[in-house]
């Protein structure tokens, strides 16, 4: 079963092989995967800092990531051990402002995950093209479509040790 | 910026409407030169969404379209779009290189050129009428369009990509959309008028003035 595709902004926690789906251009698709309750989430970000900002949680890098772990560990009823995965970023036009925007994304993924200490195991990020990114939530497989290009999988790893969030 | 200060009422958003529908008749009268026939460009709304909506303006944000993005400078910027189905795309590369429709297949270099003159022409045709009937702001006089460039990507990682300067500010998006008929047909092609942050701010200012 596929959910449909997450908006700017919108996230989503899910398990028993239910694929999360979004489409990105510049902004980020994070998604972090628990391989031994098999459970997921996906947050479409599209900007970095969240400046007090609560309504929107799955908008921004520093409200996502924890939003999900919390998700996550309560869809399981208990606490999760993530890997990550990210992709988006693109600069589909040259435009400095988006640009700036994208890698800013990618680089606040990367800090806030690191501080939290959830490894990133797989990155499809940059370039000219729009990529549809879907996930699946049993077996932690990621699928990037571009148009033209054939696809791409990442893959979450099947084991993590270390400490479990949540 | 806080969202409620994005938000136009009603009213605004028609007196708005009304200035975006100035530089339909400008651009229909150079597009009906361009391909040969008779044209209408119509400025069908000014919409202001929730940013959980808009990525779908375009219809199916899972199907590709092909598109042409040019900036826009001046008293007002962001940006332009042109964006077509495969079909309509193609069916105006055939009718500008007068060819029998169905004849161009793919986004070869012939049909892209002449889906980025097309966005040239009727832009630069659109926005010199808007600068006309505009309200001054900071002496500004004029509007220009960069040369566009095109593309062939999924519908809402374009909507996506044009709205990114807007959703910084707000979770409110807001873009005026243009419909198009070639020869008394209505073709789907769709035009759309992204102004960034910093003119929907002064826009703002501006209709709340009046």
């Amino acid at each position: 079963m596929s959910t449909p595709s997450l908006p700017m902004g919108g996230w989503a926690v899910a398990q028993d092989g239910t694929v999360l789906r979004t489409l990105l251009g510049s902004c980020v698709g994070l998604t972090l995967f628990d391989a031994t309750h098999k459970v997921a989430g996906l947050a479409h970000i599209v900007l970095p800092r969240s400046q007090g900002e609560t309504e929107t949680p799955g908008k921004f890098v520093d409200t996502a990531v924890p939003l999900l772990l919390r998700e996550m560990g309560r869809l399981v009823q208990a606490p999760v051990t993530p890997t990550a995965c990210i992709a988006g970023g693109a600069n589909m036009f040259a435009t400095n402002v988006v640009n700036t925007i994208g890698r800013q994304n990618i680089e606040a993924s990367e800090r806030v995950l690191g501080e939290m200490g959830i490894p990133i195991v797989g990155r499809h990020c940059g370039g000219e093209k729009g990529r549809r990114m879907n996930v699946n939530t049993t077996s932690g497989r990621i699928s990037i479509e571009i148009v033209g290009e054939p696809p791409v999988e990442l893959q979450h790893n099947t084991l993590r040790v270390s400490a479990p969030h949540g | 910026m806080t969202p409620d200060e994005n938000v136009l009422s009603e009213p605004q958003l028609d007196v708005l409407a009304q200035l975006m529908h100035g530089g339909a008749s400008e651009a229909s009268t150079a597009l009906t030169r361009w391909v040969g026939k008779p044209t209408g460009i119509s400025v069908d709304s000014v919409e202001q969404i929730p940013l959980s909506k808009a990525t779908s303006v375009l219809g199916a944000g899972d199907e590709p379209v092909a598109f042409c993005v040019a900036g826009i400078s001046g008293r007002l910027t962001g940006q332009l779009i042109l964006a077509f189905d495969d079909e309509s795309g193609l069916a105006l590369a055939d009718l500008l290189l007068g060819q029998p429709k169905g004849t161009a297949a793919d986004w070869g270099e012939m049909e892209t050129s002449a889906a980025l003159e097309t966005t040239n022409i009727i832009g630069s045709a659109y926005l010199n009428a808007l600068a006309r009937t505009l309200p001054a702001h900071d002496g500004t006089s004029e509007l220009l369009l960069s040369p566009p460039r095109f593309n062939h990507d999924f519908a809402e990682s374009l909507i996506e990509f044009a709205l990114m300067t807007q959703v910084a500010g707000s979770d409110i998006v807001l873009f005026a959309r243009a419909r198009f008929r070639i020869d008394g047909e209505a073709v789907a092609w769709t035009m759309l008028l992204v102004p960034d942050a910093e003119t929907m701010s002064t826009l703002c200012k501006l209709l709340r003035a009046e």
